[in-house]
């Protein structure tokens, strides 16, 4: 009987709960897609199919890189800064390699992201070292080897090996298609895998995972290894787009992947949150600046426009948690 | 004492209170820690606050520092109504904390954390003026040997708790509340602090001391509060009680209706340990737990018994010596290895490594359970729903809250996800425990000692360490009692006494 007087407290609270949480969050939440999408919709020239389609090819890359990083919030390590510069590095062992046949270029270059992010998870997990100031050196080493081989130049794809992914499907993008395969596959992993769900539980409570048998290092080296995965995805879609491999193309580009990811509602502590979210994040991102652009506002106008907003969405996630 | 000041005591008492906190209540999601509770405090008294685990006496102690708000309830000092939103507003009434772990800075000299985190030193301050007053200060306390300018790292326990003590003095401090002060002490460093706490009473000053330990409320306190599940039963003069009324009062029932019967009936090894040592906490511990039976180790916070269970988990990475399951050894330190041979912990800090709090009660439940269907790793995600159904039934989860996050269930609740993980485990052999009911409310943790006996049956041995002397003498059938890192005694549940326990934990006779 008291138990069930104690259920009967706890879901009376819950739903109050729940009260609360509409009030504040969401209705602020569904108020802001609402109003952009209103915005967007009265903005002459948004719906026309050209600003569609750059749209749509622009948020495939940091999409890409979205989705990858992901995997690192969720597993409760914040973000990577490293996986812009690993990007650029990966599009050049792309472009590098592909003399040697697509199918050699596009497996090294998938493993050299992957063992690139790897090692960073492997030090992150492992020795317990932060993650961010291990993504910053990682940085450093990537920008630094990889300047070193190239004397800073680009290489520029010379046959026509990687023609395939430059393709359009009808009016879609390629890199668009590139990207809803890249959110199929990450949200199939992270729902039916058994690494999927420990990332979940090691951002959750990563020493609860250590007391329940397994070891929480080796689920982050998987999520690393996966954002590689996924940044390598990126680098290939980008290195064809653009003809080019070149220590310029991801940079900066984390920054947009983990405010698409914030804004998509992933929390930041890890353990909640989905690539599905992170899609619609990058979304609604891609629609504000194109809005923004449309209606002639300047790049330092968009850059603080784009900070008020992750600052905001961080705020309410705070909120809500509390 | 001589007779007149207790008179003085007794005269004022009919004049204000000097503290007097009315019906405060507070709520920590799910958890009613505090309710209605009152406290009341004269000039120159010392107030025990006794109460099991989770009867809400730290709730109250943060309350009154300003540490949490209440949800409701007034504070009141000589009369006048208070208003703490910070540790700060506590600090300018002269209310001050010295907490269960010590806030000294053991680099820093003995003046410079006395007058560490002061409100009132101004950015420039007459040192002289620092020093006179640290000096009276110790003086007063009878630790007049202890010299300002020694290093904190020097000094003993005891006597960093003496500064503590000081630090909290010279702030001008009405009422100084002492959490579980004598923890982690030795007998005459006990007696230093009940010598300076006498002397902090004959000042007028007023002590609110929190305490598991029975005696010292029998030894020091005039009056004592007993709390149980967020809610004051009792407010009386120390005389007016003996241990056992006490005891009562804070169980709310007597010992056997608490624990379910005990076993005599001894299985295989289930695990063993030979000399485990750890440099500086464990010295060559060796035990052994028999399959169907409940071993509990006990002794005071800094005993080694919580390492003990970490290093069977493989949580202890210098830890030296044989770890036996079920005749196989494992390795040392490898947390995985454990979990194969056997092990499953169950942590009594759920919300630091018990739970997946903000995943939800199924997620929590088959957490342990990803391994089963297939090799390479995929899951079926209906069959997960349908084991957390499983698992929830069998450990008494309400199946409807399945969905739930885990946070908001109740602590005990919680705890039953921790062990629901480990239901029909073919694998598991040893399931080992910290302070299992650490924070749970009364009736909840009867049906936690019911489902540890359930496991027992099943086959399992158990390994609990708690610091929680009613419950050890309640629950175990076999009970180790431990002092610094060595084992004092080893009784069985015919054999042991409260009293017993207390005296190896405290003052062994080895």
């Amino acid at each position: 009987m008291s138990q069930n007087l104690e259920i009967q407290k706890e879901s009376s609270q819950k739903s109050f709960n729940l009260m609360k949480s509409i009030k504040v969050a969401d209705i602020i939440r569904l108020t802001v897609i609402i109003s952009l999408l209103a915005f967007a919709l009265t903005t002459p020239g948004f719906l026309s199919s050209l600003s569609i389609r750059s749209l749509l090819s622009t948020m495939s890359f940091v999409g890409c890189v979205a989705v990858g990083m992901t995997f690192i919030t969720l597993s409760g390590n914040i973000m990577s800064f490293s996986i812009g510069a690993g990007l650029s590095a990966a599009t050049i062992i792309f472009v590098a390699l592909l003399p040697y046949g697509l199918f050699t270029a596009l497996v090294a270059t998938v493993i050299f992201s992957a063992v690139i992010n790897g090692i960073q998870g492997w030090i992150i997990g492992y020795f317990r070292a932060n993650p961010i100031i291990v993504s910053m050196a990682g940085y450093s080493l990537i920008i630094g080897i990889m300047t070193y081989f190239t004397q800073g130049r680009g290489l520029y794809i010379q046959g026509s090996e990687a023609a395939f992914f430059k393709q359009n499907l009808g009016p879609i993008p390629g890199p668009f298609i590139g990207l809803v395969l890249a959110v199929i596959v990450a949200q199939l992993i992270l729902t039916y895998t058994r690494v999927g769900k420990r990332i979940y539980l090691t951002g959750s409570n990563s020493k609860a995972a250590l007391a329940a048998g397994f070891e929480p290092w080796k689920t982050i080296v998987w999520a690393y290894v996966l954002s590689g995965v996924f940044a390598a995805i990126a680098a290939i879609l980008m290195a064809s787009r653009y003809s080019s491999g070149d220590l310029q193309h991801g940079i900066g580009l984390e920054f947009g992947a983990i405010s698409a990811v914030l804004v998509g509602g992933t929390l930041i502590q890890g353990g909640k949150g989905s690539v599905l979210h992170t899609l619609l994040g990058t979304l609604l991102i891609a629609v504000f600046q194109a809005v923004l652009v449309l209606r002639g506002f300047s790049t330092e106008i968009q850059q603080l426009a784009l900070g008020v907003v992750v600052l905001v969405v961080i705020m309410l996630q705070w909120k809500k948690d509390k | 004492m001589s007779l007149n000041k207790q008179k003085k005591v007794a005269t004022r008492k009919v004049a204000t209170s000097l503290l007097n906190a009315k019906a405060v209540s507070k709520r920590y999601g799910g958890v009613q820690a505090l309710d209605n509770a009152s406290i009341e405090l004269q000039p120159g008294e010392i107030r025990a606050i006794c109460g099991e685990n989770g009867a809400g006496k730290s709730t109250l102690v943060k309350i009154l520092t300003g540490i949490v708000m209440p949800d409701n309830g007034t504070i009141e000092m000589h009369g006048k109504k208070l208003h703490l939103h910070n540790p700060r507003d506590a600090q300018e009434m002269g209310i001050n904390l010295v907490s269960q772990e010590l806030s000294v800075c053991p680099d820093l000299s003995v003046l410079d954390n006395i007058w560490l985190g002061t409100i009132d030193v101004p950015f420039f301050h007459k040192r002289w003026h620092m020093k006179t007053k640290a000096i009276e200060v110790l003086n007063n306390l009878g630790a007049g040997y202890i010299g300002i300018n020694t290093l904190v790292s020097n000094l003993s326990t005891g006597e960093r708790q003496i500064v503590e003590i000081a630090r909290m003095l010279t702030r001008d401090t009405q009422v100084l509340i002492l959490d579980e002060p004598t923890a982690t002490l030795s007998d005459s460093e006990i007696k230093l602090i009940f010598n300076a706490l006498k002397a902090v009473k004959a000042e007028g000053r007023s002590i609110l001391y929190i305490t598991h330990r029975l005696s010292e409320v029998f030894e020091i306190c005039d009056t004592v509060t007993v709390m149980r599940n967020g809610k004051v039963v009792e407010s009386c003069a120390v005389s007016e009680l003996d241990r056992k009324s006490l005891i009562e009062l804070m169980l709310g029932r007597t010992l056997d209706e608490m624990f379910p019967e005990h076993h005599v009936a001894t299985g295989d090894t289930a695990l063993s340990i030979s000399n485990l040592s750890i440099p500086n906490i464990l010295e060559e511990v060796s035990l052994s737990v028999p399959a169907g039976q409940i071993v509990c180790l006990t002794g005071q916070v800094g005993s080694g018994i919580e390492s003990i269970v970490r290093s069977i988990c493989g949580l202890v990475d210098d830890a030296n010596g044989q770890i036996t399951i079920a005749e196989t050894q494992i390795p040392i330190g490898r947390p995985e290895a454990s979990y194969k041979a056997g092990v499953r912990f169950v942590s009594g800090d759920r919300a630091e490594e018990g739970i997946f709090v903000n995943l939800s009660v199924a997620e929590n439940l088959v957490a342990t359970r990803l391994n089963n269907k297939s090799k390479i790793g995929f899951i079926n995600p209906s069959d997960q729903t349908r084991k957390a159904k499983i698992l929830a039934q069998s450990v008494g989860v309400n199946v409807d809250r399945l969905k739930s996050i885990a946070n908001e269930l109740s602590g005990g609740n919680q705890q039953k996800l921790a062990f629901g993980r480990y239901v029909n485990d073919a694998n598991a052999k040893v399931i080992v425990m910290i302070e299992p009911t650490r924070g749970i409310d009364v009736g909840a943790r009867a049906e936690i000692y019911k489902l540890m006996r359930e496991f027992c049956d099943l086959g399992y041995g158990i390994l609990i360490s708690s610091t929680d002397f009613a419950e050890v003498l309640g629950l175990g059938d076999i009970i180790i009692t431990m002092y610094r890192g060595q084992i004092v005694k080893t009784y069985n549940s015919d054999t042991v006494t409260m009293q017993g326990i207390i005296a190896d934990v405290t003052h062994p006779e080895v």
